[in-house]
């Protein structure tokens, strides 16, 4: 057993799970493993108790509009804790329609305009030409370090005036065709475009399993954890 | 028919002689030229066949094939769309390239989801097959829901037409609809209360919206649903599977309606195929003994599955297109009972699908059940499949780029067989070294 232990909730995992997302938690469990630090994952659902104090890391992962619709029924019932968790500065990854749902606004599947979860301040919407982005993209991020991946997203986003890009698009599209913006960064929210954002690019699963170990054991030497090397995936 | 049409339908079969001769395969270009001169040339074949359509994400080729095999032992002039070309242009080739039936014919066609609405447009079908919709390409135009409401366009200009549907696919239930129905679905198992693994898609009730059921699971998001909130479930079967009595991954002995068939691959998705097929074919009339005659006769019929003999050892080559596609395959490979290497290539150019996040919805981690000696990944996005493993806890997994070298690298291998589960551009790269080998034929796949 390792030292530490941390418990991830997967949100909506039954329900936005159309994109691999299972590869961000498999990282983070994988990261966890050489950072001495068991992960262990729950689906956290529709008509699921959700306790802001019950998790340390958290994911919510990219799906169909369909399924992100229901989503959007049930978030109600958890905002406010969700709300805290986020104020807390726990850390959690949202790809894809997980980081639209989480925003002001986006449309749905009818090509409705309806209101987000309001938990952070973008907003989605379609592009111009109404055309599917798909590239690899690449980002430079605020960190020096570059990050690799594939995007994949019908909606364009504008981030809000409290939010930072997660980098600077060097090649691909990222949020939008116009401020060369790629994600979204709040506390320790990290938004992406990019699906399975964390099997190319460990280092944000370092820095997510990092912070929350901070947060959870706040006098324990991090050092060895801090110190240790990713090594490229991609 | 129009003038237009005649004129169409000439040109249009002249092409097919002339190419069938030139490059001995008939493609679809002369569907294409024909359609240029004529766009509703479809309309001059319709008072001359019965029509079925074929749709769904998996299985349409194999179900089609194989229920023509049983259709002809009580139809003489049966047409079907071999080649797989599903798209408008190739089956007005089908059409040209057949002789005039003496009387009615019956044509079955395999027809691609978002196409049924243009071909419904000219005929009406007797009936619809619909075998299952699982999500594709990663693609965002192949998003369930807007498939299937793409499929129902075709189906409301045809409210007569029987659906004949796989009443384990929860979607397929979740429209009412003035059509006639016919439900086939396993029913071989006791029923107990279970969810699907949560990365399953589609396993919302169409109801009421709450997370759906089953008292089995056969595979993926199939089953014996329920809705445990509004009392949703899936509806009477017509025609069943009653029993699975042997399963391995060269074959299948079951009992559709308490009556044996052998089924030449393996595989739990060929069982549906051979359901599929045989409902369709019991439906328009043909008996269980030609039925079972029909399927012991074309083991050619299924699968995308080969296998190819290098020195002593076998490679089976499997191509796979999705993560539904790779479990199913790994459910069938398990069942092997000899020792056998595991390869997986994997690549993302358009015609692979360009997002390969599906890798990590697979359940890969299931091959650990299997005392398996040695495991490759390769071809071009080999970084991505080995990342894939290497976070799965896979160990020691070697990696070959390019998948010609495979033919070479199976001698290092401690058993006598190895399955190549591959994508399509990979598994084009690596049919091209093995025909440049004489190791296969190197006609067309």
């Amino acid at each position: 057993m390792a030292t530490y232990q941390l418990q991830l909730a997967h949100l909506y995992g039954n329900l936005l799970n159309t994109y691999g997302d299972l590869g961000n938690i498999m990282a983070l469990k994988y990261y966890g493993s050489l950072l001495d630090i068991d992960v262990a994952s729950r689906v956290v659902s529709v008509e699921d108790d959700f306790k802001a104090a019950d998790y340390d890391l958290m994911v919510i992962g990219a799906g169909q509009k369909f399924e992100q619709s229901i989503a959007l029924e049930d978030i109600p019932s958890k905002h406010d804790e969700l709300a805290k968790y986020i104020e807390n500065n726990r850390p959690l990854l949202a790809v894809g329609e997980g980081y639209q749902l989480l925003g002001q606004s986006y449309i749905d599947q009818h090509g409705n305009k309806v209101a987000g979860a309001g938990l952070l301040s973008h907003r989605s919407e379609l592009p111009a030409d109404q055309e599917p982005i798909q590239d690899d993209l690449v980002v430079k991020t605020k960190w020096g370090l570059n990050y690799h991946g594939h995007e994949n997203h019908d909606l364009v986003t504008y981030l809000g005036k409290d939010e930072q890009p997660l980098g600077k698009v060097i090649e691909g599209v990222g949020n939008n065709q116009d401020d060369d913006t790629e994600g979204a960064i709040y506390k320790n929210v990290f938004c992406t475009n990019m699906h399975t954002v964390l099997d190319r690019n460990g280092d944000l699963a370092k820095r997510m399993l990092i912070t929350a170990l901070a947060n959870k054991y706040p006098d324990a030497d991090l050092t060895p954890q801090r110190e240790f090397k990713i090594e490229p995936t991609y | 028919m129009s003038f237009k049409s005649s004129v169409a339908a000439g040109v249009g079969h002249l092409s097919y002689s002339v190419l069938h001769d030139v490059f001995n395969r008939g493609s679809s270009l002369p569907g294409l030229i024909a359609l240029k001169i004529d766009p509703d040339i479809l309309y001059h074949y319709k008072d001359r066949y019965d029509f079925v359509i074929v749709g769904g994400t998996n299985g349409k080729t194999t179900a089609t094939a194989l229920a023509v095999q049983a259709l002809k032992q009580k139809y003489p002039d049966v047409l079907y769309n071999p080649t797989g070309s599903n798209m408008k242009r190739g089956i007005a080739t089908i059409f040209m390239s057949a002789p005039k039936p003496k009387k009615k014919g019956l044509a079955v066609l395999e027809v691609d989801e978002a196409n049924i609405v243009r071909i419904v447009k000219y005929f009406k079908p007797k009936a619809f097959v619909f075998t299952n919709l699982f999500r594709d390409q990663l693609d965002r135009y192949s998003e369930l829901y807007a498939t299937w409401d793409r499929m129902l366009e075709g189906v409301r200009m045809a409210p007569n037409a029987t659906i004949i549907a796989n009443a384990d696919d929860p979607i397929f239930n979740s429209v009412d609809l003035p059509n006639p129905r016919v439900w086939y679905g396993f029913d071989d198992q006791p029923m107990g209360d279970l969810e699907a693994p949560s990365n399953t898609d589609g396993v919302v009730c169409p109801k009421c919206h709450h997370i759906i059921h089953y008292g089995f699971i056969t595979y993926g998001g199939l089953g014996a649903y329920f809705c445990p909130n509004c009392g949703h479930k899936r509806p009477e079967l017509d025609y069943r599977v009653t029993a699975v009595d042997e399963m391995t991954s060269a074959d299948s002995t079951v009992k559709f309606d308490d009556y044996e068939f052998k089924i030449p691959v393996g595989g739990s998705y060929n069982i549906y195929n051979a359901l599929a097929a045989y409902s369709l074919s019991r439906f328009m009339g043909v008996d269980q003994e030609a039925i079972k005659t029909a399927f012991e006769k074309s083991p050619e019929i299924f699968g995308r599955q080969e296998r190819v003999q290098i020195g002593d050892k076998e490679m089976v080559i499997i191509m796979v297109k999705n993560q539904i596609g790779v479990d199913t395959v790994l459910d069938m490979i398990k069942t092997d009972k000899e020792p056998f290497s595991f390869a997986f290539m994997l690549t993302a150019l358009p015609a692979d699908g360009e997002d390969t996040s599906w890798i990590w919805d697979c359940n890969f981690e299931t091959l650990k059940e299997h005392d398996i000696p040695y495991y490759l990944v390769g071809a071009s996005n080999y970084k991505d499949a080995a990342t894939r493993f290497k976070f799965g806890g896979f160990t020691d997994v070697n990696v070959e780029p390019d998948p010609a070298k495979l033919i070479d690298r199976i001698k290092e291998m401690p058993t006598k067989r190895l399955y190549v589960v591959t994508c399509y551009t990979a598994m084009r790269q690596l049919r091209k070294a093995l025909a440049e080998q004489k190791l296969i034929d190197g006609g067309m796949e």
